[in-house]
């Protein structure tokens, strides 16, 4: 089999050296692009598995870059960003980003992400019908939602909002996407209904809805649903 | 007697009045006061409706002088002044009163006098010593208007024919030759009262008077002979007094000149100055002033700001007549434009400023204040040039300690720059070290410290960006309505993920309702307050509460360690202030001052408080304005 190929877009060349070998090392193909223009070119001749892409590159703003990769291609992406610019990762998710990382980042978390990315890449063409983790466990097929074994209810709003979580389990999700998945147009802008149904949703699936275990927050962009083998507490440890 | 006096003596009391005599009164209370050993008090009776604002200045300006010598200075209201000393007496039980006793004033006057020391002695069994007061004399002789010389003469000449048919009268009935000296006594009493003029008047006056009552030539020689020797008499007489009236004059003009350098001395601010140099012209000369000094060379910046105030010429206009035109002028004479004088007050750098003075219809300065003028505009130059040191000083302080808090910030950034870079570059040189390959734990202990030095270096940074971003309000909060279990939740987690375990216990109100908050600000808000709870006091649990009340969010971050002095209690919040003793273990003393920051910029207040578990809470209060907003039942 193939090692899946991914493409690093990074001016900085101190962060490429990190990144190649590390990734090197785990059983993935690297390439490299050091300008937005070079980065566009190698995606559409290399066709590569995962993108990570840096926003601020020296030719152009990357999220032209992003906006072109999408123009052509379903291929996850993810973001590296500093810190403290919500907005733009919230512009990049709704354009498609699959995740983000803020620098600095350690070496862990950085695999931990694009393991959950390639295996939604695959798994969203062959959906699986049951997400189950920690005592909670959600059967989409059948709609039934129990924790530890008992069976909770959900209003169809909330089981709305939760479908909308398990489909994109492990990466996260902005309040715009989840505002339209579960509201429509209506939803457009109304945060406010996102975090009340979110906070049902944790007192009746969440043992201390103070500390999520599952639904977690990510201030200024949105909601993750953890998953295990993905990121989460241990992962970023 | 009266227990709550100290010395045992009861107290002189010294009734003030607002004119410059009261000087006077001031100084014989404190001789007084010093001879028989007692305290002194300096009243004056302010009755509604009696004194102008001036003189009421003029008398808070005695009142101070009062004080300045030793006494307690009381300033009162009342209906009368009777009343008003009257309940000050016997406030005071004081047994002695001194007051000034006017002359020279009217009749009624002086009876309304005689019945206040009557009522004051009959209540009371007072002694009072009175100290006689010469009328206050008129700043300047000035002409007599036509009106009043035709007055003069017309009333000379009917004294002058009643001093005839007096005389003629005499002489007729008594055999009497009194003709010269009933004249004689007339010519005296024209001349002291009315001035040379008017005796030089009755003096030719008399003689076709003298002609007519006696036909005697030889004896007119001896007439006009008397009348001449008591003129010269009167006329000397009046010399005298006039130059005893100049000499008390000029005293009261140096008294006030040393109050006003007194009071000048006190000044700090050029306000203060003005208002002084104001305040005493107006007492002494009548006359409003102004203290004009020249702002961006363009126009004049007017103390004290008046309004209605006369306009003068730009400073352009006016600078340069002191300039071109002083060599042609009396040197003490002030410059008359426009309905005002003006007087430069010239520093080490020539004329600056100016004193513009207004008469009352719009009169020229008199010549014989000018020197006083002068000596007040010396005063007043010498104040000036010594507030602009003083402040020039000030500015020099507030420069120097700037410069030494920025150096200090510098200092302290870049030592908490250093220690983790010098770690990190120590441990991966020593890694790179070609010979004798280090032991495989040694290498990871190495390994592991690079990434924590790492992490802190992170942190700091992006603390010193967030506190600036934040202090140049580049950073604005964007509130959003939410739960705040949601932004703790957030927060709680972002601890233990990253290695900071510490027991947090979350009490919150019953149904909280949603708060506008700005999630990622307050994410980092209780991190902060968290992770700060988990250094300074370790291992002990953390109760964090969350409730509303008067209107705001109130929150309480509190632990059971040893909490914080309260001399420390306002400073934990400033950049890079640390608890002396606390260990340097990676706190570099921007965590708290990012969460004031984010308090503030959400509008609401912080403070530390003592836990009553012991230990320190943090206490915050955010605003909550308008409703929350509502969401669709579902059905």
């Amino acid at each position: 089999m193939a090692l899946p190929v991914i493409l690093i877009i990074e001016d900085e060349a101190p962060l490429r050296r990190f990144l190649a070998p590390t990734l090197g090392n785990q059983a993935y193909q690297v390439i490299q692009a050091a300008t937005a223009a070079e980065g566009m070119a190698m995606a559409r001749s290399h066709n590569p598995d995962l993108v990570l892409l840096d926003l601020g590159l020296p030719d152009q703003d990357g999220l032209k870059v992003l906006e072109d990769i999408r123009s052509w291609s379903r291929r996850p992406v993810i973001i590296l960003s500093a810190r403290n610019q919500e907005r733009v990762k919230v512009k990049a998710l709704d354009l498609g980003a699959d995740d983000y990382l803020s620098k600095p980042f350690g070496a862990d978390e950085l695999l931990a992400r694009i393991r959950v990315a390639l295996r939604h890449a695959v798994q969203d063409l062959y959906p699986t019908p049951v997400f189950e983790q920690g005592g909670l466990r959600m059967d989409l097929a059948r709609r039934e939602v129990t924790v530890d074994g008992s069976p909770v209810h959900l209003t169809a709003l909330e089981y709305r909002l939760l479908e909308a979580l398990v489909r994109r389990a492990g990466k996260v999700a902005t309040h715009a996407q989840l505002l339209a998945d579960v509201w429509g147009p209506a939803g457009e802008g109304q945060t406010h209904y996102l975090r009340i149904y979110m906070a049902q949703l944790r007192n009746k699936l969440e043992a201390d809805p103070t500390r999520p275990r599952h639904f977690l927050t990510e201030p200024g962009v949105g909601y993750r649903l953890y998953e295990e083998n993905g990121t989460g507490p241990d992962a970023l440890a | 007697m009266t227990p709550d006096q100290p010395s045992g003596a009861d107290p002189i009391l010294v009734a003030l009045g607002s004119d410059v005599r009261t000087l006077r009164l001031v100084h014989a209370g404190f001789r007084l006061a010093r001879e028989q050993g007692r305290p002194w008090i300096a009243v004056h009776v302010e009755v509604l409706g009696w004194e102008t604002s001036e003189e009421a200045d003029q008398a808070r300006v005695w009142l101070q002088e009062a004080r300045d010598l030793g006494a307690q200075g009381v300033w009162t209201r009342s209906s009368s002044v009777v009343n008003g000393l009257l309940a000050e007496l016997r406030k005071s039980s004081s047994s002695v009163l001194l007051m000034g006793q006017s002359r020279g004033k009217s009749v009624w006057g002086r009876l309304e006098f005689a019945k206040t020391q009557e009522l004051l002695k009959k209540h009371l069994g007072l002694r009072i010593v009175t100290i006689p007061m010469e009328a206050p004399s008129p700043v300047d002789t000035q002409p007599r208007p036509t009106s009043e010389t035709l007055g003069i003469l017309a009333a000379t000449a009917v004294l002058l024919v009643v001093c005839a048919i007096f005389a003629s009268a005499l002489e007729t009935l008594a055999g009497f030759p009194a003709i010269p000296a009933v004249f004689s006594a007339g010519v005296a009493f024209v001349t002291h009262r009315w001035g040379r003029r008017a005796s030089l008047t009755a003096f030719l006056l008399s003689i076709p008077l003298y002609l007519c009552l006696s036909a005697g030539w030889p004896r007119l020689l001896y007439f006009l002979g008397t009348l001449s020797v008591v003129l010269l008499l009167v006329d000397l007489v009046d010399r005298l007094q006039l130059e005893t009236k100049a000499g008390r004059r000029r005293e009261a003009e140096t008294v006030l000149l040393m109050l006003l350098g007194r009071a000048l001395a006190r000044c700090s601010t050029l306000q203060e100055v003005a208002e002084v140099l104001s305040q005493r012209i107006r007492s002494l000369f009548q006359a409003d002033a102004w203290l004009l000094t020249p702002q961006d060379g363009e126009t004049w910046s007017r103390r004290p700001a008046t309004a209605g105030a006369p306009a003068c010429p730009p400073p352009g206009e006016l600078l340069p007549h002191f300039r071109s035109a002083s060599r042609h002028r009396d040197p003490l004479e002030p410059l008359f434009l426009d309905g005002c004088s003006y007087v430069p007050l010239a520093g080490p750098q020539g004329t600056e400023s100016l004193l513009q003075i207004h008469l009352p219809g719009d009169a020229q300065f008199p010549q014989a204040s000018w020197g006083s003028l002068q000596s007040f505009a010396v005063q007043g130059t010498l104040a000036i040039e010594r507030v602009r040191f003083l402040e020039a000083a000030r500015q020099a302080h507030v420069d120097r300690e700037t410069e030494r808090m920025r150096s200090s910030l510098l200092s302290a950034i870049s030592h908490d720059l250093r220690t983790p870079l010098a770690a990190i570059q120590g441990a991966a040189s020593s890694l790179l070290l070609p010979a004798d390959p280090l032991p495989e734990s040694a290498r990871g202990d190495m390994l592991a410290m690079i990434r924590d030095e790492s992490q802190r270096l992170a942190r700091l940074l992006s603390n010193l960006l967030d506190l600036t971003r934040l202090e140049s309000g580049a950073l604005q909060a964007r509130k959003e309505w939410q739960p705040v279990d949601e932004v703790i939740g957030a927060a709680l987690r972002r601890l233990e993920t990253s290695g900071s375990p510490m027991e947090v216990r979350v009490h919150l109100q019953e149904g909280l309702p949603l708060v506008p908050l700005d999630a990622v600000l307050m994410e980092q808000l209780f991190s902060n307050l968290l992770l700060n709870a988990g250094r300074h006091a370790p291992g002990s649990p953390i109760d964090l509460r969350a409730w509303i009340d008067e209107g705001a969010l109130q929150l309480d971050v509190s632990d059971q360690g040893p909490g914080i002095p309260a001399a420390f209690r306002k400073r934990v919040f400033d950049k890079f202030f640390r608890l002396p003793g606390a260990g340097g273990d990676g706190g570099v003393g921007l965590g708290l001052a990012i969460c004031d920051a984010v308090v503030r910029t959400h509008g609401g207040k912080i403070w530390v408080e003592d836990s009553p578990l012991g230990g320190a809470s943090f206490r915050i209060a955010l605003p909550v304005d308008g409703a929350p907003p509502t969401i669709p039942q579902e059905p």
